[in-house]
């Protein structure tokens, strides 16, 4: 039997990042992504955008820079960082996220079972605009192996 | 069901994984360190699962705007290694009253191979 202490109800300090044109930019490129909204400010604000809109999954990206990295995750998880997989991913949008937003975001662990030996872990995380006004829910899956 | 325009991608390389880490700022090493993939008994170092979903996420804000999406979740499947090229497939299932389009969506690989499914909501 493992003796794997309950980690539901622990919490990251909030963390606030601010999404920098750059970021986006880079983001993107990485997957592969050659939409020219999140490349060119002129062509996004033509398209009525007030600046870069972020890709779709681009919370990944306040998470791991902005204070809940991979790291840090496994820290309060307790976790074998080998045996880490990432089994499920959803966001519920709430509000637009732009280049030039600050964004604070709390991660809470929310659920803990077993199943066929494995541990799954339920994290969620809120992220608020500058006017405190949720923006985006995000909710992951990690189970450890 | 209607099905949207596949969305193809290039093959994945370590080169890009090594640039998503950077990205993303997912430097678990099982990603992009290929002694510490086979640590952990991999025969390669694996794609980030968030990556996969970013491809989906770029067939869904092809399909759509991205002020559109309204709820987009996803199962990861299989593990993608270097040299898989993947394809995003999307399906319109059901319209509401309130306009909101339901669909799902897959990636898959060359052998059509599920990498991940999921599905998404898109306000019309």
């Amino acid at each position: 039997m493992s003796a794997i202490q309950n980690k539901v109800g622990i919490e990251t300090k909030p963390f606030t990042f601010t999404v920098e044109r750059g970021k986006v930019r880079e983001f993107a490129s990485a997957i592969g992504d050659d939409n020219p909204i999140y490349q060119d400010v002129a062509f996004a604000k033509k398209q009525g955008y007030r600046d870069l809109p972020v890709p779709p999954t681009f919370a990944t990206v306040i998470d791991m820079w902005g204070g809940a990295s991979f790291e840090d995750l496994i820290a309060m998880l307790e976790v074998d960082p080998l045996k880490v997989l990432h089994g499920e991913q959803s966001y519920e949008y709430m509000s637009p996220i732009y280049a030039g937003d600050t964004i604070t975001a709390q991660m809470k662990v929310v659920d803990q079972k077993e199943k066929g030996g494995l541990t799954l872990f339920t994290l969620e995380t809120i992220y608020r605009n500058e006017k405190n006004e949720n923006v985006l829910l995000a909710r992951s899956v990690v189970i450890e192996r | 069901m209607s099905a949207l325009q596949p969305v193809k991608k290039k093959p994945i390389t370590h080169s890009q994984l090594v640039k998503y880490a950077g990205a993303s700022g997912d430097f678990n090493p099982i990603h992009t360190v290929v002694p510490v993939a086979k640590e952990a008994g991999l025969p390669d170092v694996i794609a980030h699962g968030m990556l996969v979903m970013g491809m989906a996420g770029q067939a869904l804000t092809t399909w759509f705007k991205p002020e559109q999406l309204k709820a987009f979740q996803v199962r990861f499947k299989k593990m993608t290694l270097p040299g898989e090229a993947l394809t995003v497939k999307g399906f319109i299932k059901e319209e509401t009253d309130e306009n909101v389009l339901i669909g799902e969506v897959v990636v898959v690989n060359e052998k059509d191979e599920k990498k991940l499914s999921g599905t998404f909501h898109v306000q019309m």
